[in-house]
């Protein structure tokens, strides 16, 4: 890391912090020396040097120079450093000089974070990436997610807009559960459930994702679907460090719908009505969205006690008008160690205060929509339109002026949080530490959102304004306890084990209002109480509350014999409140061995081949809580004696039965190394099988009391390959290029079950999913499940692909059964997938003098999209009243109506230029005194794509609404994807 | 000493541990917003609105895929056009019009769920009314019972076959029972209920189940017996109206519309009704389905309407012109200036001065009078480019000046100028001669403002029935029992026999092993 070649005029700038010996023994000897690189001699800046067996410590300055106090006794010195190999070396003899050369490490002793621990990379034995600060993605990047877009094998990470408020869907291998939670656990500094939007991307160190089931069986009943886990940036010691990130970025449109212009419009085979006006809706809705982002960070320490404290400030606009957010970052951490340095205390305060812009991304749909020829926007002075605030509006179904729907309204949040954390670890002997970990944090969210008066579009006009105000509070507070063990015994034997009990609670609560019929626009949703709503009945407030608890006890045993055979066990035993009564408690077992070829029997050419195997069960918690519980909630009011009363009646079915998912998962993997470690890489295939899924079926009534029930029946499996690949090219003059390749292949997951003999519980086979919507297309089913068959599948009526209309004008339909009739519900078929088969990320950075480039190309393959605009805007007959897309001129004799079918449903494979990245970092010489270091860079995102995909974007999507089981539908209020282009600057101090 | 002091680190350490620990394995799941039956019925106030869940069930009655969609769209008084992209739902409302009704179709799940979710509320509360043994609470068990017992009524007409479930306690899913069975269920539990329920006509029954309900679900029951079992009781139906016209309680109100305004809960002919109310008792939005976007104007209302149900076209003919029920059309003069139950010709704003106009672009491909907006009884098709500007709109329940999306107006369940019609008619299927049927019939038809018969036929029997109870969800069973049901009418096919009762819903099918699907299906 910092390797650097220091100009002497700087040397007075530079502080020495090697202090730290808090030693009184009597007879001393003062050793000092310079750690360098071993390969081209630079000085190692911040090295550390500790005396074995004892608390003597000492840190290299700017040249490399320590100077360290050894007392009576001690025989050895231990120097290390950041990525390079730590070397133990003998006290020379009545002290004096001691020059130390370090290796540069290989990734073999890069450390992984294993969850509750870490571990030597060449030790791990599950299924685990490791990600650095160094290698994520760059650019606009506002959310930790987008560090990792194409990075990891197995991940998959999709926003399908650039909604810069739109979150991500993240899935690692697949589909893990059935009816509970699809997203991977995220642990961020050792607290479970942590929230990825609360970190801001530059404060990340690493990012580790333990993707099979022996990595992740130690997280129980969350471990299911992955398991990432988050180290921010700690300080170290040495010299005080101010750094500071400055960059601007602007965005601009990168795909739009071809929809037709005003004069296309006009001129239509089948004219549109002709307003006389020539609007582009998109251009008045978008905009460059200009964002700036400005971090600074200090840093430093000395052997005893380092800090490091960030601020982030970040002012991000959207690609459409209204929309963006602005956020304040802080954290800081602080370490230090005390009693002899068998004590270490770490703590973490982090603090987030965010304004977000919300707007309405309906817009997209309705500027689509809207009439080209629209004689206007808004005109104040006519009269037909002074309901409407002046904006131009039709009184059409579903069509509204997406100006009009931006500018008079607003929907907006404020987001605090605050998380805190404290760490002690205690180390009874120097094998057996204790620890004990304390961390809550809490996270605040006021929405509000204002429809006025003038509003045609969400009601305002109806309600005569709307206002809606509402604070979601969500808080947990963790409480853990572990025991670690590590020796390694003189037969090159290394056993560690780990034992913990951990506690954790969360809250959510909330309140909120929301309430009509206002005098005036003026207070917006400040002033709920003068909203006539609620003299009259028809406002509506609520408010609610929930809690949950986890309790956990785990295990872990390591075994290293040789540095040849690795073996890693462990056991979790899980109880949450939100189980039924009858079924508290589930138990995680995880098994999983490696054996490095290499040196097992020798295997040549290799520099490393280590082949593994992993075993683990993993659990998916009910994602709600009192799912398992009957309960009874207000159901309307009765008229009692002239008066209406409430009334209380079931809201759900009890299941005492109700438990956790649980998934079986098999893994095995070799990771190579060849020439010299140029070439490195590995390969995994898994397979896993989540059972127990939890399914909201209908029960009959009677005898049940609420048409559903909760019920754990559903069997899904899963399986892929992974491939990963870096390869390091030398070029001439020290230059280097570093090619890495992702690759992963998802086979199709299958719905292996959905039937349940004991409880009488079935789908019946199969089940349509899903729902187009309105207008005119709701009850059509979009996907559907199928017991024995893949997940995901999208189903429809087919179109015959040659002959899209018939000659009387209708939708030629196949018929697909061959009864020589066509039917709308027979004639269905799988029309298309919505999972990725192909998920590829390929990086490359070139480091060339001053200069460091880096060029990311990413690539989904294998998925389907249902088109839903082109489902509902492709129709020419509606272009009386409604825009349509271009691609309408491909079926202009169709007379029918918009329906749905396969000829809306396209392939989603793209290949894009993800980001290009140039820097230029100054030579040290050329830098003013004050100054450590200055890069500047230039970042272009999203830059070209290749894709079939007619629509905006042809990423996955995911999951539709919150339903994991039907991927693939790309629906009309998603947000425009954006380019953007960024320049910025970091400055070291 | 140095392995000493190790073990009483790790001791105390796990002293501190294990004093924690305790109150950290507690996994009961604690309620804050709803209540669980530990802590509920345990005041006066909680009895009572327990009570209430049996009664707030019924408010999904007059939902667009319930039973008043169920009732009227299958029947030829009322249609749900695919006007352009509007309403096609899948082809959810062609196949509810035209007899293609599946057992997928939502309004055939909807439905079921909505009565069976009556029938379990009253299960659970006899139940627990039972075990509590509560003097308050002890005379709402026969209530409950005859409220179920109307549950199932409806259930024997629409599905038929059904599982009779009477036992709360009982877990296993019942099977199927035939027509018959539930019939004689139903049969015998209103008997009963007439010795349990109270006879008070006043405010403490309003919207309840009174000795009169119960009287008036005996007389639809027995008056369709003969299609729910084979065998007539015709005698039986004329003896139960008989009971409710002599218990004095009710009369024929003056005008028609008294019980169909928003203040109809003083209508003297109110004998069961859903008190619909825009805040407490939300479910009532004919309005909302039928209306045009541009009838917002025209009422003030607070939400865009959505142009779907209308009448038939065949039907509003039937009325005669000067008939009060029908009302009369908006001119290019100005808008009706009477009370009617249909919206159609010119179409004004609320002020009557200002003429709506569709700027010609709402009818979807042909506009016939070109901007001005005037609904026609005319519907050029069922689908899929039903004029937007086609169909009487249904405007029989009121919708006041400012009318929110769910209306004031209480749904009549049970009407006495229904209990008329059904002595009537029960009369003349035993003596198609019968002097008191012609006088019962005609007073109807007075207080409509149209002619006397002079005969009954079944032709003008059925036409007198759909013109008075239109929209009144009896359109359907009518139909059947006329033996019309099968008749090709407009775009609707003839049918088979098998289509008088609807399929059990798939979703209950797979839930529930035990049950059996109607034949045909």
């Amino acid at each position: 890391m910092m390797k650097l070649n220091l100009d002497t005029t700087l040397k007075w700038l530079l502080v020495l912090v090697a202090v730290g010996t808090w030693n009184f023994a009597v007879a001393q000897t003062t050793i000092s020396g310079t750690v360098t690189d071993a390969e081209n001699g630079d000085p190692l800046i911040g090295a550390n040097i500790l005396v074995v067996g004892t608390s003597s410590g000492a840190i290299t300055d700017l040249d490399g120079n320590y100077s360290i106090t050894v007392p009576d006794g001690a025989t050895q010195i231990e120097f290390s450093y950041t990525g390079y190999t730590s070397q133990i070396v003998d006290v020379p003899a009545g002290g004096g000089q001691l020059n130390v050369q370090l290796e540069q490490g290989t990734q073999l002793d890069e450390v992984v974070v294993t969850g509750y621990g870490t571990a030597k990379a060449k030790e791990v034995t599950g299924s685990i990436t490791s990600v650095k600060a160094e290698d994520f993605n760059q650019g606009n990047v506002n959310d930790v997610n987008q560090l990792l877009q194409g990075k990891v094998a197995g991940l998959v990470i999709s926003r399908p807009g650039a909604d810069p408020n739109g979150g991500f869907n993240v899935r690692l291998r697949g589909l893990s559960s059935v009816g509970a939670n699809n997203s991977p656990l995220v642990v961020i500094d050792g607290v479970l459930g942590g929230d990825l939007n609360s970190v801001e991307p530059q404060d990340i160190a690493s990012i580790d994702i333990l993707q099979d089931g022996s990595a992740a069986a130690i997280y129980g009943t969350r471990g299911a679907a992955g398991v990432i886990v988050v180290t921010t940036k700690r300080g170290k010691a040495g010299t005080s460090q101010v750094d500071y990130t400055g960059q601007v970025t602007f965005e601009t449109p990168a795909r739009i719908l071809d929809v037709l212009t005003a004069e296309e419009y006009r001129n239509w085979p089948v004219q549109g009505t002709d307003l006389g006006g020539n609007i582009d809706w998109y251009d008045e809705l978008m905009q460059t969205g200009f964002s700036n982002i400005h971090n600074l960070s200090l840093s430093g320490g000395n052997a005893q006690t380092s800090y490091r404290i960030s601020g982030n400030y970040r002012d991000v606009e959207g690609i459409a008008r209204e929309t963006g957010f602005s956020r304040l970052n802080f954290r800081g951490n602080l370490t230090t160690r005390a009693l002899n340095d068998r004590l270490t205390i770490q703590t973490n305060l982090a603090a987030s205060t965010s304004d977000q812009n919300l707007g309405f991304t309906e817009a997209f749909r309705y500027a689509t929509v809207f009439n080209p020829t629209t004689p206007f926007i808004r005109d104040e002075n006519n009269p037909d339109f002074t309901q409407f605030g002046g904006y131009y509006q039709q009184q059409l179904f579903d069509y509204f002026n997406p100006v009009a729907m931006i500018e008079q309204n607003t929907r907006e949040n404020e987001r605090k949080t605050v998380a805190f954390n404290i760490r002690g670890d205690y180390a009874l002997t120097d094998n057996l530490t204790a620890g004990l970990f304390y961390s809550t944090q809490r996270a605040n969210t006021i929405f509000g959102e204002y429809i006025s008066k003038f509003s045609f579009s969400q009601g305002g006009i109806n309600r005569n304004g709307l206002a809606q105000r509402r604070n979601d509070e969500s808080q947990d507070q963790l409480f853990r306890f572990e025991l670690n063990y590590n020796n390694e015994f003189s037969n090159g034997v290394n056993f560690g084990f780990l034992a913990g009990y951990e506690y954790q609670d969360f809250t959510f609560q909330g309140f909120g209002a929301q309430g009509g019929n206002f005098l005036t626009d003026a207070f917006t949703f400040n002033n709920l109480g003068s909203a006539q709503d609620f003299a009259n009945g028809l406002g509506n407030v609520f408010s609610y509350k929930n809690t949950n608890v986890l309790v956990s006890f785990f295990g872990r045993a390591t075994l290293n014999v040789n540095d040849t055979y690795f073996m890693t066990a462990s056991l979790r035993r899980d109880g949450s409140s939100r189980f039924g009564a009858d079924n508290k408690w589930g138990l995680f077992p995880a098994v999983s061995a490696g054996v490095d070829l290499v040196n097992a029997v020798g295997i040549s050419g290799f520099d490393q081949l280590k082949f593994r195997a992993g075993y683990g069960v993993t659990g998916n918690n009910v994602n709600q809580s009192l799912l398992s519980l009957q309960r009874f909630g207000p159901q309307g009011n009765f008229f009692f004696n002239g008066a209406f009363t409430p009334s209380f009646g079931p809201i759900s079915n009890p299941n005492p039965n109700l438990k956790w998912e649980t998934k079986t998962d098999f893994n095995v993997g070799f990771d190579f190394a060849l020439w010299d470690y140029k070439l490195t890489g590995s390969i995994e295939y898994y397979n896993s099988t989540t059972e127990d899924g939890i399914f909201n079926f209908n029960v009959p009534v009677p005898p049940n009391l609420f048409p559903t029930t909760f019920f754990n029946v559903g069997e899904i499996n899963n399986s892929g390959v992974e491939l990963t690949l870096s390869y390091l090219v030398d070029l001439p003059n020290d230059n280097s290029w570093t090619v890495a390749f992702t690759g992963s292949r998802w086979f199709d997951p299958t719905l292996v079950s959905l039937t349940d003999d004991a409880t009488g519980v079935s789908l019946g086979g199969v089940r349509d999913i899903g729902n187009l919507g309105s207008p005119g297309q709701n009850g059509t089913p979009l996907g559907r499940l199928e017991e024995g068959a893949p997940l995901g599948q999208l189903w429809g009526l087919v179109i015959n692909p040659d002959n899209p209309v018939a000659e009387d004008g209708t939708w030629n339909f196949v018929d697909v059964d061959g009864n020589g009739v066509q039917d709308d519900l027979l004639d269905r078929a799988v029309i298309g997938t919505g999972f990725p088969k192909y998920n590829l990320g390929l990086n490359n950075t070139f480091a060339l003098g001053n200069f460091d480039v880096n060029i990311f190309f990413r690539g989904v393959l294998g998925h389907d999209l249902v088109n839903t605009f082109r489902a509902f805007y492709e129709a020419p007959g509606q272009i009386s009243a409604y825009n349509v897309l271009a691609s309408s001129r491909d079926i202009a004799n169709l007379v029918d109506q918009p329906q749905f079918s396969s000829r809306h449903v396209e392939s989603g494979d793209f290949v894009s230029l993800e980001q290009m990245t140039i820097g230029y970092t100054f030579n040290q010489s050329a830098l003013p005194n004050a100054f450590r270091k200055i890069r500047v860079f230039f970042t272009g995102q999203n830059l070209w794509m290749i894709t079939g995909y007619q629509g905006v974007s042809p990423e996955p999507r995911l999951a539709d609404g919150g339903n994991s089981l039907l991927p693939g539908i790309a629906r009309r209020n998603e947000y425009f994807t954006a380019t953007g282009f960024t320049f910025g600057v970091n400055l070291g101090f | 000493m140095k392995k000493f002091s190790l073990y009483l680190k790790t001791l105390i350490l796990a002293l501190g541990f294990f004093i924690v620990m305790p109150a950290c394995t507690d996994l009961e799941e604690e309620v804050f917003d709803a209540v669980t039956a530990d802590n509920f019925f345990q005041t006066e106030e909680e009895l009572i609105s327990a009570l209430g869940a049996a009664y707030t069930s019924l408010y999904g009655y007059m939902g667009n895929t319930n039973m008043f969609g169920a009732q009227e769209v299958s029947g030829d008084a009322v249609t749900v056009p695919t006007r352009g992209p509007d309403w096609g739902d899948g082809g959810h409302w062609v196949r509810l019009h035209t007899g293609n009704w599946n057992a997928e179709d939502p309004t055939i799940n909807s439905t079921w769920n909505f009565l069976f979710g009556g029938v379990n509320a009253c299960n659970r509360l006899i139940f627990q009314f039972e075990e509590l043994q509560n003097p308050l609470t002890d005379p709402f068990i026969g209530e409950l019972k005859a409220l179920r017992a109307i549950y199932y009524m409806w259930l024997l007409d629409i599905y038929g076959n059904v599982p009779l479930s009477t036992d709360f306690a009982e877990t296993t899913p019942p099977p199927t029972s035939s027509r018959q069975e539930v019939f004689n269920f139903v049969e015998s539990e209103l008997l009963t209920a007439l010795n349990d329920v109270t006879d008070a006509v006043d405010q403490s029954t309003y919207g309840r189940v009174n000795k009169n309900v119960v009287h008036m679900a005996l007389a639809r029951l027995y008056l369709n017996a003969e299609v729910y079992t084979g065998t007539a009781r015709w005698s039986d139906a004329a003896a139960q109206a008989n009971e409710i016209i002599n218990s004095g309680a009710y009369s024929l109100a003056t005008d028609y519309f008294a019980s169909f305004n928003a203040d109809n809960s003083g209508s003297s002919e109110m004998i069961w009704a859903i008190p619909y109310d825009e805040v407490f008792a939300q479910g009532f939005n004919v309005h909302m389905m039928s209306l045009s976007y541009l009838h917002q104007e025209t009422y003030q209302l607070a939400a865009q309407p959505w142009n779907g149900f209308c009448a038939m076209e065949d039907f509003f003919n039937s009325y005669e012109e000067d008939d009060l029920r029908r009302g009369q059309p908006g001119t290019e003069e100005g808008p009706s200036a009477v009370r009617g139950s249909f919206l159609w010709g010119a179409q004004w704003d609320i002020s009557g001065n200002k003429r709506l106009v569709d700027d010609g672009t709402l009818a979807s491909g042909v506009d016939p009078d070109g901007p001005p907006f005037t609904l026609r009884p005319f519907i050029n098709e069922l689908q899929p480019e039903a004029w937007r500007e086609s169909g009487a709109r249904i405007v029989k329940f009121e919708i006041e000046v400012g009318a929110q999306p769910n209306l004031n107006t209480d749904f009549p369940i049970f009407r006495y100028a229904d209990v008329l019609l059904i002595r009537a008619e029960a009369l003349w299927r035993q003596d198609n001669g019968s002097q008191e049927a012609l006088d019962l019939v005609n007073q109807i038809r007075e207080r409509a403002g149209v002619d006397a018969f002079t005969e009954l036929t079944e032709e003008n029997l059925l036409a007198e029935r759909g013109r008075e109870m239109f929209a009144e969800t009896t359109r359907r069973s009518d139909l059947i029992r006329f033996g019309k049901f099968q008749d090709e009418w407009w775009e609707r096919p003839a049918q088979p026999e098998f289509k008088e009762l609807f399929p059990i819903p798939r979703q209950q099918l797979d839930a529930n092993a035990n049950l059996t699907q109607n034949p045909g299906y």
